[in-house]
């Protein structure tokens, strides 16, 4: 386990969708490499294609055309399944709009991917997830009684409670007022920090952007 | 392993979730009544049909009747001991029989006291006085009929002489249980003590006697005492083989129970379906979350599956509590109603409508939740992102299920094929309908000037065409349901019950001869009764059938050598009874006259194998003559009017043969003495009293209506099930729709009012298309199954649309009513 080792490597991916007889381009050939333990930010406008790209590194979508190595895997070589089992537990998301289960408490949201990893400690590790994110006194409460930052830092105990070895993160503050924003990401650093995890996060904050090692600019489905 | 705990442990969770907020509650009332009506009603149809065929039991007087013209093996009285039946001994032969100087031919039935052990004797002191219930004449005693009374010039306290024994004459039989319909039997009744036939001496050696031994008890110790191959010379009769009338009500009872249950648990099954594919698109987003978190298709297919499962065993554990509850109510309501002793609740039954609960999640149920599993994943960073769509093979599988469950349900599997085959046919009718009806409605939304609430409801119809038509199909059936039971239920019974007015005759007058024709119209036009119909008869034995001498010994069958050993009944006609069909060859109508023609009865071809061709010589007491049969016919005996295994054209029958009439009319029961005229008038006459049979098929008939009512209750419940499932289906998808109307300044007026005309228009389209349904049904029950006319019924239409625009603005104000008054930001959010 050399730490040069590349974390998430993507060569000429290219997605394309095709609504009736039109086909549309969303993505022309996006090349890149990332080491692990580092962060890459994908910046853009609005529309040009930084949810596109992500959810192809992360094996939530097949590219039109092109390679994505996680992890050294060829995510090209997987049915939905393979993929499935390589995210349990080596792969965390944090969504814009917080992604709870509405019906399970903080402490069965947050554990849910270790008991899918089929950790025999999850409800221990998940304790261990919220207290590092400070919400150690709501364990039992529900998504609904929990306001949006506190929504969030669950999510983000759930995304860490399973020590992924890369973290996804969709706008993580999109929703967030600055405040809140900038303490979710002060959180989502310090833990990617402690736990050396490889972090690719898609965002629209410049100062965000500017504490990741490295940046990704998309313009119309282009790298500029 | 520990997989499989936390899939228990999700659906665990998952459940809770769905009991909570309400999302359940439709899915578990489909599978609650789905349960409950197959434990309750299936239980209960059995119950039924046993009641029905106790009905026909007293018909026959026995549940058993094994008979032969040699007196019967003592092995039978033995195993019919070991078996704890009660017995009865019944002997039959015929004698004359002499009061004072007159004697008469008699028919003698030599009885022990036990008789008859189902049905009731009845007798009363003088001929058409008032009778009560009897049992067998006590030694020393003889009862007579009113015709043998007349013959023999009877008076109170008489006595007639039996063979070498005087018996004193104690009642004269109003009714006989098992005397039939009384063609086969016509010579005049002595019944008499079994005990006394010895004295009598008329058993001597080569006299000729039917011996029967009548049986009844429980009906497994019956079935087991029927052999599938009879010894030689003896013969069973059981209820079903007794009486033809009776035979066809309690079949078409028999048949309209089955289709009613059957109808209970499609309805249901529909609902379920429907409640589960609603379950499984709410969980999509989470479905997508788990796979985006790592899960596994086998777990997210185990998690749904379990939920199903603990669903399945919840509502299975309800439903079977609900229907040992119905078992209970029915118990009560029965034992009065049907005089029918019921078994306390057993379990296996209700065991057996927990299973059909399961079955049916599995093929109802799973399919649609687990094409939820499709959603992609990338739906947690793309709502759109939608599924495809899995809906055909949920479709064959439901198929499927269906017909498995009727056979389980009916153990009839061609008449389960039949049903699914129908149901599938008329589901893709409606769908087409409710397609048709949505493309109608697309040149209103552009015409003019119409209110925001019109417009915002027909834009919305027909933007989601696909899950219009779905929703309009859904909402069509359960109405179809609830049109059926309503309306047309009391239509068709209605026709059903009428096909026995109440003033169907219920005399027979037998043996007119032709130069009393105009006096015996003149004695009922002089008492107010009209004229009557005439029927002519020629009484000929069977000597030749095409051109090969025949007589008893050439047949096996013992029916058949019992019928070859009567005349048989020629009569002739131009025209045919409503209650006759023609369903081979064709009706000669006056064309025919005085050909040697001959239509032969279902029976008559069954007993003597015809086929159209085969020549019949019959010799009418020494005039013999050769027919051709010409065409085969059906009768509906439950017509209770005269009717011929045998007829002929017009002119067909020899002007030398002997013949005679019989006729058939009503009279009311106060009017009863007037026969005593008409026999005193007319001596040779007889009068056969057919009103005890009529009062027996009607008794059935109510029974049986009344069984349907119970039933269609359920069928009832479930059609309101699917309607409501059907309302829910797109309540989340209104809700939003709601919410941003809010949003963007539409008042709640205005909200509530274009959901009403949405919901108004679907109804009316569901209404309509469910109309058409049930006259369709309406006039396939009538036709095919009761044999009654059935013409369209335009109030139906009406009353189906406006019924259904009714019930789905009631259903859907009640499923939108809440989210009405959340605040839309709530809504909108989640
Ligand atoms: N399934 C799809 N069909 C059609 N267009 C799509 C689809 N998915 C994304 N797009 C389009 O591709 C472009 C990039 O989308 P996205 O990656 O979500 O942008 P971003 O996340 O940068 O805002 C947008 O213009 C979007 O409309
Ligand atoms: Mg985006």
């Amino acid at each position: 386990m050399s730490s040069d080792r590349q974390a998430v490597v993507a060569r000429h991916l290219a997605k394309e969708v095709s609504s009736g007889t039109q086909t549309l381009t969303i993505l022309h050939d996006v090349s890149l490499s990332l080491p692990a333990g580092e962060s890459l930010a994908i910046v853009g406008a609005s529309g040009s294609g930084k949810t596109t790209l992500l959810s192809l590194l992360a094996g939530l979508d097949r590219a039109t055309r092109g390679q994505v190595l996680l992890d050294g895997v060829d995510l090209g070589t997987l049915d939905e399944d393979g993929c499935a089992r390589l995210r349990a537990g080596r792969v965390g998301f944090v969504f814009q709009s917080f992604q709870l289960l509405a019906g399970f408490t903080a402490l069965e949201n947050v554990m849910l991917p270790a008991e899918l990893a089929g950790y025999a400690d999850a409800p221990a590790r998940a304790r261990l997830a919220l207290d590092s994110v400070g919400l150690s006194a709501r364990l039992e409460h529900y998504p609904a009684q929990l306001s949006g930052g506190e929504q969030q830092r669950v999510a983000l105990a759930r995304a860490f409670c399973g020590e992924p070895a890369i973290l996804f993160a969709d706008e993580p503050t999109g929703n967030l007022d600055t405040e809140t924003g900038a303490r979710i990401s002060e959180l989502l650093f310090d833990l990617n920090h402690q736990r050396g995890t490889t972090l690719v996060l898609v965002t629209h904050d410049a100062q965000l952007a500017g504490r990741c090692t490295h940046q990704l600019r998309l313009r119309a489905g282009r790298v500029i | 392993m520990s997989g499989e705990a936390s899939a228990l442990r999700f659906a665990l969770r998952r459940l809770r979730r769905g009991w909570r907020s309400g999302e359940l509650l439709i899915l578990l009332l489909a599978l609650l009544i789905a349960v409950s009506a197959s434990g309750t009603v299936r239980l209960f149809a059995e119950r039924v049909r046993l009641a029905l065929n106790e009905g026909s039991s007293e018909a026959l007087g026995a549940d058993l009747v094994i008979s032969s013209n040699r007196p019967l093996p003592e092995h039978l009285r033995e195993s019919a001991r070991a078996a704890q039946l009660r017995s009865a001994e019944v002997l039959q032969l015929s004698s004359v029989v002499f009061a004072a100087e007159v004697s008469s031919l008699a028919s003698i039935k030599a009885v022990s006291a036990d008789y008859p052990l189902r049905g009731t004797l009845r007798l009363a002191a003088l001929p058409y006085a008032p009778a009560q219930d009897a049992k067998g004449p006590p030694q020393g005693a003889a009862y007579v009929d009113a015709k043998l009374w007349q013959d023999l010039q009877l008076q109170a306290g008489g006595e007639v002489a039996v063979g070498e024994l005087k018996l004193r004459v104690a009642g004269v039989i109003e009714n006989e249980p098992d005397r039939g319909n009384g063609f086969s039997d016509l010579a005049p009744r002595l019944m008499m003590n079994r005990a006394d036939l010895d004295a009598s001496g008329l058993l001597g050696p080569g006299s000729r006697a039917d011996y029967r031994l009548y049986l009844a008890g429980a009906r497994e110790a019956i079935a087991r005492l029927v052999p599938a191959q009879p010894e030689h010379g003896l013969r069973y009769t059981q209820p079903q083989d007794a009486r033809r009338e009776l035979r066809g009500v309690v079949q078409r009872a028999g048949q309209l129970l089955d289709l009613a249950v059957l109808a209970a648990m499609l309805l249901a099954a529909a609902a379920v379906a429907q409640a589960a594919r609603q379950y499984g698109e709410k969980q999509r987003e989470e479905i997508a979350l788990l796979k985006c978190l790592g899960a596994s298709r086998a777990f997210i297919t185990r998690a749904l599956l379990l939920q199903l499962l603990l669903l399945g065993l919840a509502a299975g554990a309800c439903g079977a509590l609900l229907a040992a509850a119905g078992q209970s109510a029915l118990a009560a309501l029965l034992q009065s109603s049907l005089q029918l002793a019921l078994p306390p609740v057993s379990l296996q039954p209700l065991l057996g409508a927990v299973a059909l609960g399961l079955l049916m999640l599995l093929g109802f149920a799973a399919p649609p939740l687990l094409s939820a599993r499709n959603t992609p994943v990338l739906r947690v960073l793309q709502r759109a992102a939608e599924s495809p769509g899995a809906q055909r093979l949920s479709l064959l599988l439901a198929l499927a299920t269906a017909a498995l469950l009727l056979w389980l349900a009916t153990g009839d599997a061609q008449l389960a094929l039949r049903v699914a085959l129908g149901t599938a046919l008329t589901l893709g009718v409606l769908a087409l309908l409710a397609w048709l009806l949505v493309r109608a409605l697309q040149p209103l939304r552009r015409g003019g000037r119409r209110g925001f609430a019109l417009r915002f409801g027909l834009a919305n119809l027909a933007r989601r065409r696909g899950a219009t038509v779905a929703q309009a199909t859904g909402l069509g059936i359960g109405l179809l349901a609830l049109l059926l039971v309503s309306v047309v239920r009391e239509d068709l019974l209605d026709s059903w019950r009428n096909k026995l007015p109440a003033d169907a005759p219920n005399q027979f007058l037998i043996n007119i001869q032709p130069e009393q024709r105009e006096a015996l119209q003149a004695f009922f036009a002089s008492h107010g009764l009209g004229t009557v119909k005439l029927w002519p008869m020629a009484r000929g034995r069977l000597v030749a059938l095409n051109g090969k001498p025949v007589d008893v010994e050439s047949f096996d069958d013992p029916q058949t050598r019992a019928w070859i050993n009567r005349e048989f009944n020629l009569s002739w006609t131009d025209v045919i009874g409503s209650d006759n069909v023609v369903t081979q060859g064709q009706w000669w109508g006056e064309a025919g006259r005085g050909q040697a023609w001959l239509s032969a009865e279902e029976y008559a071809i069954e007993r003597l194998h015809l086929k159209l061709g085969d020549t019949l010589t019959l010799d009418f007491s020494g005039e013999t003559q050769t027919f051709t049969v010409h065409n085969f016919r059906k009768v509906d005996w439950g017509s209770f009017k005269p009717n011929f295994f045998l007829l002929a054209p017009e002119d067909a029958v020899g002007e030398a043969v002997p013949r005679q009439y019989i006729a058939s009319f009503y009279l009311p029961a106060a009017r009863r003495a007037l026969l005593r005229e008409l026999v005193a008038q007319f001596p040779n006459i007889s009068v056969l009293d057919i009103d005890a049979a009529l009062r027996q098929v009607r008794g059935l008939i109510t029974q049986v209506l009344r069984a349907l009512e119970f039933v269609l209750l359920f069928t009832l419940a479930s059609g309101l099930a699917l309607l409501l499932a059907a309302v829910e289906a797109t309540r989340g998808q209104r809700q939003r729709e709601t919410a941003l109307l809010r949003t963007l300044g539409a008042s709640r007026v205005q909200i509530l009012a274009a959901l009403m005309a949405e919901y108004a228009l679907l109804g009316l389209l569901a209404g309509a298309v469910a109309a058409i349904a049930a006259q369709s049904l309406a006039w396939l029950l009538a036709v095919q199954l009761l044999d009654i006319p059935y013409g369209p019924r335009p109030l139906l239409w009406l009353l189906g649309m406006l019924a259904g625009a009714l019930l789905v603005m009631a259903l859907g104000w009640l499923s939108l009513r809440g989210s009405l008054r959340t605040a839309p930001r709530q809504v909108l959010a989640g």
